[in-house]
């Protein structure tokens, strides 16, 4: 395969988890101590490759610690053993229209959650048109974004991530809402990734949306990784898996 | 040093967030900006009427200002420490009310409680503004001293922002800290001289001397609140036109970087560890 655009080295991560949580000083000083806690290992490690140019599947059960790396991929979570390295921009869309707020205009909130996702306002200027065109809500962007629909709110956040222009996107789950007509133009959107030879890296858990788009997949269970490679085998096992 | 290159380069973001809290504040009332005068006027009012109407509190006339107006002066120290409060009680929650952003995307996380400190910052601005031209319209000759008004401004902001950054990180661990913040900012106020002037304060350690025999006096002790210094300077430059005590400088320039470092330290210890605390 060519070159590699993330490179996951071994790793683990671990979460604390509480028995007893009291984030109070009262707690604190009558015990001496926070909380009582024990580590989860949400990812051990984990190490795989994701070549470059590659539609990259990431699936596996609830709560085998997909999100977690993802996290993890954005430097949202640091790893406690094992590094990350990706070469090229890396832009993560966990989640749609984080940091919008609901006073404001789309307009004034595109400038907003742009900056949040680390574009300068010229670079927003520059791709206003396209990120307004792309979300459909042109009627609607003078608007405060509390008076649009749950999936008028998906698409303006989704426009503006996609347009980030990253070399390397990762994106968590997102896909699931939206209308059909949106979802169909985001897929169309991918492929044109992949065509100028991006990567994209995915969460979902529609195996036939993974099938149709990726290339490659890895399969994560209870933290630990199962399987990697080409995207129809890894799927097979999976679900060979789950028919069990 | 990379620290303040990262931040540099979210200066941007730190503007958007301002404007996002600055716009979204007033946004949808009948009076907008002017609501941000509403607080200290209403203070102004009821303090005049208790303090100087009933209470009769004693004020040497601004010298060399020449000015004697309770209100006013009451003003010059109430600006700044309403301010001050305003800071700590908004940044102290930055973090945790922003803990779905936190969690979503990775961005220079010093800009929550700083955006904070720009909002707050933006309307004190706009108060200040006001009461020099009424200080003017009194005849105080303000205008030269603004510069230093200005920087005086800008130290006290330097100061909010370093225990801002402090608190934001306790209040993740500790949800007490915000509860607890409110009680000592309104204790703080009163052992603060923002409605009496600090030679009430002298005057009443000189009758008491030093305490347990020893050479500290209760106004030694009154001098480590930095607010006492911070609102001298204010009181010095704005209602009496005149350079403040150089030690009273030197003792906000020293609070105010102190706070700065210990804040900023404070910070970058934790947030890499926010995603998951919140
Ligand atoms: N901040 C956290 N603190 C404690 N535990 C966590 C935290 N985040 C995730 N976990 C745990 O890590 C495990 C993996 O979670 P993760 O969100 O990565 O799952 P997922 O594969 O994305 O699942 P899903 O398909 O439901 O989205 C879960 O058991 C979860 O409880
Ligand atoms: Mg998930």
């Amino acid at each position: 395969m060519s070159d590699v655009a993330v490179r996951v080295d071994h790793v683990s991560k671990s979460f604390r988890m509480y028995h007893e949580r009291n984030q109070t000083l009262k707690s604190a000083i009558m015990r001496g101590r926070t909380s009582v806690h024990e580590d989860f290992w949400a990812l051990q490690d984990v190490s795989f490759d994701v070549p470059e140019g590659s539609t990259f599947g990431l699936i596996g059960s609830n709560g085998s610690g997909k999100s977690t790396l993802l996290k993890c991929l954005a430097k949202i979570y640091h790893p406690n053993k094992g590094t990350i390295t990706h070469y090229g921009k890396l832009a993560a869309m966990l989640e749609v229209g984080s940091g919008f707020h609901h006073e404001l205009s789309g307009r004034e909130n595109i400038y907003l959650n742009g900056s949040i996702l680390g574009m300068s306002r010229k670079e927003i200027d520059r791709k206003f048109d396209d990120i307004v065109g792309f979300s459909g809500v042109e009627q609607f962007i003078d608007q405060p974004v509390k008076n649009y629909s749950s999936g008028m709110y998906v698409r303006l956040g989704f426009s503006v991530a996609i347009n980030v222009d990253p070399d390397i996107l990762v994106v968590d789950e997102v896909l699931a809402v939206g209308d059909a007509e949106f979802q169909k133009k985001c897929f169309d959107k991918f492929a044109e990734f992949k065509r100028s030879g991006k990567t994209v890296i995915l969460v979902s858990h529609s195996m036939d949306s993974v099938r149709a788009m990726c290339d490659h997949a890895a399969w994560l269970n209870k933290g630990t990784l199962k399987a990697v490679g080409e995207a129809t085998p890894t799927i097979a096992a999976y679900e060979a898996s789950l028919d069990n | 040093m990379n620290y303040l290159k990262e931040m540099l380069a979210s200066r941007e973001l730190l503007i958007n967030l301002t404007m996002r809290e600055v716009k979204g504040k007033y946004k949808r009332t009948v009076f907008g900006q002017l609501w941000s005068l509403a607080n200290p006027l209403a203070l102004m009012l009821i303090y005049t009427f208790v303090f100087a109407f009933i209470i009769r509190i004693e004020l040497p006339p601004g010298d060399p200002s020449g000015l004697n107006v309770f209100a006013i002066w009451l003003l010059c120290g109430l600006l700044p420490w309403i301010f001050f409060a305003n800071v700590l009680n908004s940044g102290v929650t930055s973090l945790v009310s922003n803990a779905g952003l936190i969690q979503k995307v990775a961005f220079s996380r010093v800009v929550l409680p700083l955006s904070q400190v720009a909002s707050a910052a933006y309307n004190w601005l706009f108060e200040i503004a006001v009461l020099v031209v009424v200080l003017s319209i009194l005849g105080a000759f303000v205008l030269p001293w603004l510069p230093l008004v200005v920087v005086a401004m800008a130290l006290l902001a330097v100061f909010a922002s370093g225990l801002a950054l402090m608190l934001s990180i306790a209040n993740v661990y500790f949800r007490d800290t915000q509860w607890f913040l409110s009680i000592i900012l309104q204790l703080g106020m009163y052992l603060s001289p923002v409605i009496y002037p600090v030679t009430m304060v002298a005057d009443a350690s000189e009758g008491v001397g030093g305490i347990w025999g020893t050479p500290v006096t209760i106004l030694d002790l009154y001098h480590l609140n930095p607010m006492v210094h911070f609102l001298d300077v204010f009181r010095s430059l704005l209602y009496d036109n005149r350079w403040p005590d150089p030690t009273a400088w030197l003792v906000c320039i020293a609070w105010a970087v102190g706070a700065l470092v210990v804040g900023l330290w404070v910070f970058r210890r934790n947030e890499k560890n926010l995603a998951e605390a919140l």
